[in-house]
């Protein structure tokens, strides 16, 4: 019955980036139809023409029920089943506001982001929540690098929402053969999962070219996700939920693949590059810079210990060195290993 | 000087300027029906079958013998109501009979079929108990007696009579009645509403209804505790005033599906409804912070019913109210229990049952009408099942502003369906609404503020001691001079009013005019006014508290906004509920 409905479904990506192209076309093999709105009409022309998206992701072929489009009214000129939202977290709103007035209430919405509005420090499905006319909101999140789904290596993903209705309508819309799909209630967990991890992805490209080996990374990752399970309850998520796909594996997926994009950020970071220089060559949006400073504000005001955040954010604002760094995280107090 | 900002009625004309609403003559509304058998009868007959469609997919046989065992359980703990009202032990005697009849029955079983049959007896038991009447007749009478009979109390009970214009009180001149009226008049014409207002004391539930009736609304069905059913004469009127049966004692699951299933079904046939989301009278006498989501959810289910039989009005229309006094009549026994249960270590009473005598009722009345004391009532803004705002008329507007179409919101697949847990997840959301709003829509008492200046001001003094310990401060140890207070007071004020300019709560008028000393006169006059004890006593020029336990009931009304909290950098983002790490709620 699920999956019948949403054979016969339309699905709408907002986003023409790396992973919305991705997310296009793995709904294109479950779906009747995929549009996807891009912000630049040439763009949507190119795609619709080459059937691919070269300066997001290369060797994939985009999927023939894909459509791109450039404006909003065109996204809904059939009725939307399943809305995407694959933008960045700064664009979240106000595209949202855009197309908030050609929906009808029924569509389900997710989001892919991982990040966090920047002032009021909301989640984005609590962004989309205020700007949609629609209540019935989940996440995406996981470690997927885009490359690899299209590589189509075996991959799993998490959608979580508190309602089933929107973990069932991802599970039959995003899962195929090479692609699983995860489900949890705890959307609050997963977010902040995806959102906190980028800060620990731009320190492990620190640590990377600075030359350290395994034993550091280890180091970095567990107590990574000690302070990401910290933050995160903070916020009020549950333990349980970092040790996830979207917490711990989505952690390990960016920390290790030089793919990612705040680990090249650290990477070139450490290596004596001015970080504005750094983000210009990376062309793309690299969220763990902004989630990094919207962290350590926060958890420094609330007083929960994050160390290792507080070592990322100095580097990035160019106040230490990696080595006054390193130095300061060697010789805070001994503590016990745990979370709490 | 003080009599002016409560000169409250025009002698000549009798209408009160604190009523600001037009009254319209009343009208009967759809409850009237339950007046006939048959439609109670199809009420009875709906409930048993959704009743036991909620439980289909568990053992008959299993449930039966767990409801008996409650059921027995339950009437081994309520012996002693045998002697405290014949009413609850009639009602036992009755129940006692009907277990030993199943029980009967279940021995001698055998086969599912014959499960099901004891299943479905049991159901309309439990139907026919909570099933409500309503007699026009005696309605009518109620509302001419019951106002009469307030203001032949107040006016014997005030001086006033000895003025020229005699006999001018009535029980309007105490109750102010503020907030969006005029739209939940609109809106009981456009559909079916349900009350939800905040629980203090068992006088709410009277209060209530005579607050409908002063609106001009029809008459609401109302789930009753038993406990009020015990006296004679209320039992009366209220068994056949709209009011439902509710026994919080009764815990087996299909009782409260029952329970469940009555409201449904009455929401869904147009009758307006009341309940009180926070359970029972709230302990603390702070504003409710978890509500009960079973019965709310209840309006979401009658809705899409009505949508589902393409009813021309098929929204429900959740209507938040707050009501406030200076003095809750049992304001000792439930801090008491509150305090005993967040100090856990000590044993936690059962919710009491004690009858509600009515002569302590007389003395409430007597009471507020000879003091001059008064009662808020704020109407909250109207929400839609799922906690949206609804305009003028009656559509839902979205979280961004705009209006959205509710049935959108109930559409799995294409379908418009109830889907369990997503209608569990929407009533979740309509309960945390509900809260936010019940802050947003409190008034604030200058008793209250009065209270809680004088237990800051205290707490200055002693900011090392946790709840426990500091209320048991020893007597002289609980003053303040009058100038400290004054101090904390216009502190507490400033916090206060930039709430009330954020739009966090309101105030009360005493309390607008701003005059620090006004106010306070005013609120230490208030405080409590009731109690055996006074709560806090001025003399010689220091503060003094006599009942410590009273004070904290009375200053928690002001929390859930943080302003309890005495080390400013502490932060949190939801303080309802919420208390710092000495035990008091902020």
């Amino acid at each position: 019955m699920k999956k019948a409905f949403w054979s016969n479904a339309n699905i709408a990506v907002l986003g023409g980036g790396s992973f919305g192209t991705v997310l296009a076309n793995l709904a294109a093999q479950n779906c009747a139809s995929v549009t996807m709105y891009v912000r630049a009409e040439e763009q949507a022309r190119m795609m619709n023409s080459t059937r691919s998206n070269p300066d997001y992701v290369k060797d994939l072929v985009l999927n023939p029920k894909i459509k791109a489009v450039s404006t909003h009214e065109k996204i809904f000129e059939q009725e939307i089943h399943l809305l995407i939202s694959a933008l960045p977290s700064h664009a979240t709103r106000s595209q949202a506001k855009l197309v908030a007035k050609f929906m009808s209430g029924r569509e389900i919405v997710l989001h892919a982001t991982k990040g966090i509005e920047e002032q009021s420090l909301k989640r984005i499905s609590t962004v989309l929540a205020e700007e949609l006319p629609v209540c019935r909101i989940g996440a995406i999140s996981g470690p997927n690098l885009a490359g690899e789904v299209v590589r189509q290596d075996p991959a799993a993903t998490v959608v979580a929402s508190v309602f089933d209705d929107v973990i069932e309508a991802g599970e039959a819309v995003l899962s195929t053969s090479r692609f699983r799909v995860y489900t949890a209630h705890d959307i609050i967990g997963v977010e902040w999962g995806g959102t906190l991890k980028n800060i620990f992805a731009i320190a492990s490209g620190i640590l990377d070219s600075s030359g350290f080996g395994w034993n550091t990374k280890s180091f970095l990752l567990s107590r990574g996700l000690a302070e990401m399970v910290r933050f995160g309850m903070a916020m009020g998520a549950s333990a349980e939920t970092f040790l996830g796909l979207s917490g711990m594996g989505d952690l390990i997926a960016t920390c290790s693949s030089n793919q990612s994009r705040n680990f090249r950020v650290g990477y070139a970071l450490a290596k004596g590059e001015k970080l504005e220089d750094v983000l210009k060559d990376l062309g793309q949006v690299a969220e763990g810079v902004r989630t990094t400073r919207i962290v350590y504000e926060f958890a420094k005001a609330r007083k929960v210990e994050m160390p290792i955040t507080e070592v990322v954010y100095n580097i990035l604002q160019g106040i230490w060195t990696v080595e006054q760094g390193v130095q300061h995280l060697m010789t805070r107090p001994l503590v016990q290993d745990e979370w709490g | 000087m003080l009599s002016s900002t409560y000169m409250l009625i025009d002698p000549r004309t009798g209408s009160h300027p604190a009523i600001r609403f037009e009254q319209h003559p009343a009208v009967r509304g759809e409850i009237c029906n339950l007046d006939g058998k048959d439609y109670r009868e199809s009420i009875i007959g709906e409930d048993v079958g959704r009743t036991l469609q909620d439980v289909s997919k568990q053992d008959p046989r299993l449930l039966l013998e767990e409801t008996l065992y409650l059921e027995r359980l339950r009437l081994k703990k309520s012996r002693r109501a045998w002697w405290k009202s014949p009413y609850l032990a009639n009602r036992n005697r009755q129940d006692q009979k009907f277990i030993k009849k199943i029980q009967a029955g279940l021995k001698n079983a055998n086969g599912v079929e014959e499960h099901q049959e004891l299943m479905k007896a049991y159901a309309r038991h439990f139907s026919t108990e909570i099933c409500g009447n309503f007699e026009p007749k005696v309605y009518d009478f109620a509302i001419r007696a019951v106002p009469w009979m307030f203001s032949w109390l107040l006016n014997a009970a005030s001086l006033k009579r000895f003025l020229p214009w005699g006999m001018s009180e009535s029980l309007q001149t105490r109750m102010r009645v503020v907030g969006e009226v005029e739209q939940l008049q609109k809106l009981s014409k456009k559909g079916t509403i349900l009350l939800v207002p905040t629980h203090l004391s068992n006088i709410d539930s009277i209060l209530i209804g005579y607050v409908i009736h002063l609106m001009s609304l029809p008459p609401f069905a109302y789930g009753a505790g038993l406990n009020l059913f015990s006296n004679p004469i209320l039992s009366f009127a209220m068994s056949r005033l709209g009011a439902y049966t509710v026994d919080r004692q009764k815990v087996s699951s299909i009782y409260k599906n029952s329970l469940k299933n009555y409201s449904t079904s009455i929401l869904k046939r147009g009758i307006h409804s009341i309940f009180f989301p926070g359970g029972g009278r709230v302990r603390s006498g702070a504003i409710e912070s978890h509500l009960k989501l079973g019965l709310l959810g209840t309006a979401l289910q009658a809705q899409i019913e009505r949508y589902q039989e393409n009813h021309p009005t098929p929204n429900i229309y959740i209507v938040p109210m707050v009501m406030n006094y200076h003095f809750v009549f049992e304001a000792s026994s439930l801090v008491e229990d509150y305090l005993e249960q967040s100090g856990k270590h000590r044993f936690m009473p059962n919710d009491s049952s004690e009858p509600f005598p009515f002569f302590n009722m007389l003395k409430f009345f007597w009471k507020l009408f000879s003091t001059r004391s008064e009662i808020w009532v704020n109407v909250g803004k109207p929400l839609d099942v799922f906690g949206n705002f609804v305009d003028e008329n009656g559509a839902s507007i979205g979280p961004n502003g705009t209006i959205i179409d509710p049935k959108s919101w109930v559409m799995s697949e294409g379908e418009l369906k109830a889907v369990p847990q997503r209608d569990r997840e929407y009533t979740r959301i309509l309960g945390e609404k509900i809260s936010e709003r019940y802050r947003a829509e409190n008034v604030v008492l200058s008793s209250h503020l009065v209270a809680f200046s004088f237990f800051q001001a205290l707490r200055k003094q002693y900011p090392q001691l946790d709840l426990y310990r500091f209320l048991r401060l020893s007597r002289a140890q609980r003053m303040i001079p009058m100038d400290r207070f004054y101090e904390e007071a216009a502190r507490s004020y400033e916090v206060v009013k930039k709430a009330v300019d954020e739009g966090r709560l309101y105030l009360s008028d005493t309390l607008r005019c701003g005059d620090v000393k006004l106010w306070v006169e005013d609120g230490v006059r208030q405080l409590g006014l009731f109690h055996a004890t006074k709560v806090v006593r001025v003399e010689d020029n220091v503060m003094a508290a006599d009942d410590m336990n009273l004070v904290y009931y009375y200053r928690n009304r002001l929390t859930g906004y943080g302003f309890g909290k005495l080390d400013e950098a502490s932060q949190s983002r939801n303080f309802l509920g919420e208390t710092d790490e000495k035990g008091f709620l902020v």
